[in-house]
């Protein structure tokens, strides 16, 4: 509780002592116009709600999750409305809803649907040596699938493996640093950023270039997860934990691969959403992107409606052409994507004046230097949504007026510069549960199925003993 | 048991069951809280509301039974589950915050001892003697004079063999690392004490046999499947016949599985093993023997703390430590057969379990 506190306190001095105001740059219309610091307190306080009441009030957190999530909304939303009229209000709210959250949302509904009705059965027990094999399998899926594809479709298998297991919350806090986040930095499929930079002008297979960080940063890892968790495999053991190998020989079953069908239309349809944008077909003669008029200047692009219309068609005829009894065996609730979808329409919401206030401050940061981007950018991305960061600190690179580098729309960038840009959005979402969407859904299907994850503090504890310390090698290394 | 303590085996037991039920509700194997067997999960969870500073790990497991029981979909079988959840919790939140009384019992370890049990050692219960020693201390030849005097199993390789069927595996891949040098093909004793060193390292394999292995062992690696199977078929064993064990970590297999037994650690000075294994195995060179038996050592110190966390060889571990050098090897069985017929329960128990 007093930790509890002295977070609270701490963010809240953080944003008092500021200075007060801060320029926002939403467009050109809104660039003069000044976003009061405290207006990031509802963020700052459902932030807080993730991260403490669960501890302190598990079943009362598990039930009112909405009414937290609508009390810090409305929070935001009232002053906000009340200083820039309800217009603005109701139009800065659908921007985010219909613009980032609708195709997030959807997004992670399709692979959350389709993954659950895949189902591995077999008597491979788990060990830090199979654990090590899934974790790699998965890390160097997540740049084909995306990492929410990867760590659906992986979570299930690798907390089956490891059921004979007591001490395992550990490999799931691993598998979000790697599957969930390192292992994506390889192309624009792997993370949302790298697809915004995609759509920006940077090459599709230009990530490859980030080869040698991921697989620096995933043998280092592995290492660090193997010592862990081979001493935990051991305490297992020693307690008289033992896994069901009766039977010699292994024998695995995957039923529902068919599936694999729908996450391909899955991932065709997020790089259709990253490549359509830019034909003239999506384009209107002033240059926007055509759609659907939501409200003032608020539009649902055809290319999100083309995006979303294909992943629920595959999570439908993935449910469709699947057994119900392959979701039972893979215990699938809707509790996880429940718990997600609400927490991440507050998160979105709220995080609105960060946002802003990082575009308008972008530039005027001072950062040039690559460690600079790498760090400022994943910690940032810890917290506010990584796909944002990326693009502010891009289009403050593009406009620093670097003479060499990769061309982009946002002007020349230099490689060592996009490569810390694009590490520190993509590796430091690891870095808290809400870093990454993935992170959170990760966590919601393990405590679903039987693991005690840490509490946000604890898994932010793990995330300072191991991957800061591998951050602070990649700045020496690769970013310097 | 205390009425307390009964009352406490009842709400462990009852915890156990809501999981089940949860868990057949679902249809689902995956996310079960308790993992175990049914009877290890419950003296678990009964140790967990004992022990005051465990307390806190029960209140999580029934938060995770919880969450499990709110997802199951049939409207009329949650409420029936969640009732009898709620009335577990109450329970539990009641608790006194301990039982614990200043006695330096070891209320675990004590119920596991045959000398102690008199009451608790049920007739159903085998006689088991579980032997670790140190090598050349003649351990193995006690444990051997010991068997045959009470005229139960003896084993040693045995098991290894057995593990190896079960395992489908050939024995030329497969080294003995849970105890100690054998050779095979002599019918005496002395079988015991042969040239192959007990640790040496697995022959390389190819990668097509490592793959083969890997679906042999369901992804273990090879030593740690073949000490789950010896876990296995030691407790198998424990309920079917009295039996002398050495070595193989049997002590604390049996603890964990709660299965009544003795443990005996049996060493000597280093000299008088060194001077004996060069006498038995015609060793020359003293340097070498000394060489031999301090890596054996270390390696049995390696093995038993990797697969059971304890410190091989520690007198807090065992029942009985015997330096054999002070006793003989005759005189060690003597002593622990004196040990074994000193309390009257004790004797009786042991002689009737021995003629099972």
């Amino acid at each position: 509780m007093k930790k509890c506190m002295m977070f609270l306190g701490s963010l809240t001095a953080a944003v008092l002592c500021s200075p007060s105001t801060a320029l926002a740059a939403e467009g050109a219309k809104a660039a003069s116009t000044p976003i009061p610091l405290w207006l990031c307190i509802p963020f700052a306080g459902l932030l807080f709600c993730i991260a403490v009441l669960p501890l302190i009030k598990p079943e009362w957190w598990e039930s009112h999750q909405p009414l937290a999530v609508a009390f810090w909304s409305c929070l935001f939303i009232l002053p906000f409305g009340f200083f820039y009229g309800p217009g603005r209000a109701v139009e800065t709210v659908l921007e985010c809803l219909i613009n980032d959250y609708l195709t997030f949302i959807v997004l992670l509904f399709g692979l959350f649907c389709v993954s659950g009705n895949i189902t591995m059965e077999g008597d491979l027990a788990g060990s830090p040596r199979v654990n090590i094999i899934l974790l790699t399998i998965g890390t160097l899926l997540s740049s084909w699938i995306g990492t929410t594809g990867a760590s659906m479709l992986l979570i299930r298998p690798v907390i089956k493996m490891n059921a004979w297991r007591r001490n395992r919350s550990h490999i799931m806090v691993f598998f979000i640093f790697l599957v969930s986040n390192i292992g994506g930095c390889l192309t624009p499929i792997g993370d949302p950023p790298l697809l915004m930079g995609f759509s920006r002008g940077v090459p599709f297979f230009w990530s490859l270039h980030l080869f040698p960080i991921m697989l620096f940063n995933m043998v280092l890892i592995l290492f660090i997860f193997y010592r862990v968790d081979m001493k935990r495999y051991r305490r297992d053991m020693a307690r008289g934990r033992k896994p069901d190998i009766s039977r010699p020989g292994t024998k695995i079953r995957i039923r529902g691969l068919h599936n694999l069908i729908f996450i391909a239309m899955i991932v065709a349809a997020v790089i259709l959403s990253g490549m359509l944008p830019d034909m003239p077909l999506f384009k209107t003669p002033e240059g926007h992107v055509r759609g659907i008029h939501i409200f003032g200047e608020v539009a649902l692009g055809f290319p999100a409606l083309i995006e979303i219309v294909i992943i629920l068609a595959a999570a439908y005829l993935s449910f469709k052409t699947t057994s119900p009894e392959i979701r039972k065996k893979n215990h699938f609730t809707w509790g996880a994507i429940k718990e997600v979808g609400i927490l991440f329409i507050g998160i979105f919401i709220t995080m609105q004046p960060a946002l802003a206030i990082l575009k308008g401050m972008g530039s005027q940061l001072g950062i040039t230097e690559p460690f600079q981007m790498f760090w400022v950018t994943g910690v940032l991305s810890s917290f506010l949504d990584n796909t944002p960061t990326y693009l502010v600190f891009l289009t403050t690179a593009g406009a620093i007026g670097f003479t060499e580098g990769l061309v982009t729309s946002l002007g020349q960038v230099p490689v060592k510069v996009l490569t810390a840009i694009s590490c520190g959005a993509v590796f430091m979402g690891a870095n808290t549960y809400i870093g990454n969407a993935p992170n959170f859904m990760v966590k919601s299907i393990a405590d679903e199925n039987g693991i005690h994850m840490p509490s946000f503090f604890g898994y932010m504890g793990w995330s300072l003993a191991v991957l800061v310390p591998v951050f602070l090698l990649d700045t020496v290394l690769f970013f310097r | 048991m205390s009425n307390e303590e009964k009352n406490l085996h009842e709400l462990a037991g009852r915890i156990y069951d809501l999981d089940e039920e949860v868990y057949r509700e679902l249809g689902s194997s995956l996310g079960r809280v308790f993992n175990g067997k049914k009877e290890d999960c419950i003296e678990e969870t009964f140790r967990m509301m004992h022990e005051r500073n465990q307390a806190y790990i029960l209140r999580n497991e029934l938060a995770l039974i919880s969450n499990m029981a709110r997802t199951i979909q049939d409207r009329a079988a949650r409420h029936r589950i969640m009732v009898k959840y709620d009335e577990i919790l109450k329970e539990v939140t009641e608790l006194p915050t301990s039982f614990i009384k200043g006695d330096i019992l070891d209320q675990k370890m004590a119920k596991l001892n045959m000398l102690n049990l008199q009451s608790r050692f049920s007739k159903n219960d085998h006689l088991i003697i579980c032997i670790g020693r140190t090598y050349g201390c003649g351990g193995s030849e006690i444990g051997f004079t010991l068997a045959d005097t009470l005229k139960i199993n003896y084993y040693d390789v045995e098991i290894f063999d057995e593990v190896l069927k079960r395992l489908e595996a050939e024995k030329d891949y497969v080294h003995d690392k849970g105890g100690y040098p054998y050779k095979e093909g002599e019918d005496h004793q002395s079988r015991y004490l042969s040239t192959v060193p007990a640790f040496a390292p697995a022959p390389k394999s190819t990668i097509k046999e490592k793959l083969r292995e890997f679906s042999r062992y369901h992804g273990l690696p090879k030593k740690d499947a073949i000490f789950f199977n010896q876990s296995d078929l030691i407790c198998d064993m424990a309920k079917k016949e009295d039996f002398v064990v050495m070595g193989r970590c049997a002590d604390a297999i049996l603890t964990n599985n709660r299965i009544p037994h003795i443990s005996i650690f049996i060493t000597a000075p280093l000299e008088q093993r060194v001077r004996r294994i060069m006498e038995v195995r015609g060793y020359e060179n003293e340097k070498e023997a000394k060489r031999l038996l301090t890596k054996l050592d270390k390696d049995h110190v390696k093995y038993y703390k990797f697969y059971t966390g304890r410190n091989w060889g520690k007198a807090r571990n065992y029942d009985l430590c015997i330096n054999s050098a002070s006793y003989g090897i005759q005189g060690s069985v003597d002593l622990i057969m004196r040990m074994l017929k000193k309390d009257g329960d004790g004797k009786e128990g042991s002689e009737e379990n021995g003629k099972k």
